[in-house]
């Protein structure tokens, strides 16, 4: 990752979305983004140039542009038809941005266009945001790696933060990913955990 | 056989696709992956199989295809009919909450402008207080900001005739049922017509009642009769006893008057004079249904 001082950066054509800009890099804010919340944490995966990445929930493009400043492609899959007006003007200004309009619980839907990936990060929001990430780990190379966002208020508002967190990492290694890493994203994002981990089998789907 | 956005690979044999990127992206959609046997597309492929010569290609190729794709899907969601209305509700709701906003401002302001002045015992309605500080002080700062919310205000009496007209195009029988602009504003609640439809009359009637249903939920209060259906004149009309009942006879109508306007889009007259009778009858609080 590039950093700046404690500033974390990436170089790309700014003015995506009014960021502000150092030295001609992009300036990649932990408050906006949580994928840039998780590297000021310390941990996460490093962004290489070759990487291949599959990024569900890709919103308004914003911190799908940073992850396509550092990589070879970002496939970027977003449901909502409002945000994917502005993740098509950030496609039509990238060559490595591929956008994919669909359901990131139904992976059939854009199987024919996705590669084998090395990352696959998935932040949707969903109550079954697990089970989602689970499903598109098929795309995932073998060793791939997995960054997963928990909104636990999205799976579960009744129940602790904590208990949604441990119930899915049991699904995850269930499932054949081994946690490596994770970290709740307090102070840039409330109860948000990052789970970062690991497809160390084929990938077992439970349904 | 694999399935690729630029052909099928059969066996190491190449069928390429030959067409427009948005005539591959529709390819795209009518195909059926099946995940068992998925193997992921390989850009090594399809420069062997010719479809490109490298991988900059590969991706400039993908990307027009997939960029034709989204952009047709985002037409698509757009060209729904209820599409248009959904904005022009949330319009129109905004409109009044901005409204009665500056309303309440200028009517400050005025009191300023008139020290003896007040509202109490009088029965003027703020549009029509708006209206008369706009002509006591035309051409002064506080004149011209009321001619402007008055102004706004007959947009927003134009915009709403024509959210009631839309919805009755939209949703004929809901909107028979409970005219349109309450019609509109379920609709607008959810985000669209086929999510409306697929909501149990108990949602439906309590749409808009949040707060209330969850206090309810959470803590002991009272469940709540109504939400945006309390709007129709049948409940809010209805003496205090009833209006439970009709909100829910009411609901449970309008939850089969939404199908009937997603499934078969125009009015159906048999329904409608069934659907009336029921609900007038739940309003008389005649104990035998």
């Amino acid at each position: 990752m590039i950093w700046i001082g404690d500033v974390l950066v990436s170089r790309g054509e700014g003015g995506v979305y009014g960021e502000r800009m150092i030295g001609g890099a992009r300036v990649w804010d932990p408050f906006r983004s949580k994928l840039a919340a998780l590297y000021h944490a310390g941990i996460g995966i490093d962004l290489l140039p070759g990487m291949r990445v599959l990024y569900l929930g890709a919103a308004h493009g914003t911190t799908v542009s940073h992850v396509a400043d550092y990589v070879d492609a970002v496939y970027a899959v977003e449901f909502a038809p409002r945000p994917m007006q502005d993740l098509l003007e950030v496609a039509r200004r990238r060559r490595n941005v591929i956008p994919v309009m669909a359901d990131a619980s139904r992976p059939e839907a854009y199987a024919p266009v996705v590669e084998p990936v090395d990352l696959v990060y998935q932040d949707v929001a969903q109550p079954d945001q697990v089970a989602i990430a689970i499903k598109n780990g098929v795309f995932l190379r073998p060793w791939g790696d997995l960054i997963l966002m928990l909104k636990t208020r999205s799976v579960d508002v009744r129940k602790e933060p904590g208990e949604v967190f441990s119930e899915s990492v049991e699904l995850l290694a269930a499932a054949g990913f081994s946690m490596q890493e994770s970290i709740w994203l307090a102070p840039y994002h409330q109860d948000h955990a990052a789970i970062v981990c690991k497809k160390d089998q084929p990938v077992i789907s439970r349904e | 056989m694999q399935s690729y956005w630029f052909g099928d690979i059969d066996g190491g044999r190449c069928i390429l696709f030959e067409g427009s990127p948005a005539d591959a992206a529709a390819r795209i959609r009518s195909l059926v992956t099946s995940m068992d046997t998925y193997n992921p597309p390989d850009w090594r492929q399809a420069v062997a199989c010719g479809v490109c010569r490298d991988r900059i290609e590969y991706l400039s190729h993908l990307q027009k295809v997939c960029i034709a794709g989204a952009e047709e899907a985002v037409r698509e969601h757009y060209a729904q009919k209820d599409m248009e209305l959904l904005q022009m509700t949330r319009t129109l709701d905004e409109m009044d909450t901005v409204i009665n906003l500056l309303s309440e401002r200028v009517a400050d302001w005025y009191m300023v402008r008139h020290p003896s002045f007040s509202r109490k015992y009088r029965k003027t309605p703020a549009h029509l207080m708006v209206k008369n500080a706009g002509q006591r002080d035309r051409g002064g700062a506080l004149g011209t900001v009321a001619q402007e919310i008055a102004r706004l205000g007959e947009a927003r009496t134009a915009l709403a005739q024509e959210v009631s007209r839309r919805a009755s195009d939209v949703m004929p029988n809901t909107s028979a049922l409970i005219g349109g602009l309450v019609a509109a504003r379920l609709l607008s609640h959810v985000g669209g017509l086929r999510q409306l439809a697929r909501l149990p009359a108990s949602a439906i009637q309590v749409l808009g009642a949040r707060t209330a249903l969850f206090a309810h939920l959470q803590a002991h209060a009272p469940a709540p009769k109504h939400g945006i259906i309390f709007q129709h004149r049948r409940v809010h009309n209805a003496p205090r006893s009833l209006r439970g009942r009709v909100a829910r006879v009411l609901a449970g109508k309008v939850a089969i008057a939404v199908r009937l306007d997603l499934y078969r889009g125009r009015a159906v007259p048999e329904f409608l004079a069934s659907a009336q009778a029921r609900i007038d009858r739940a309003g008389t609080g005649n104990t035998e249904l």
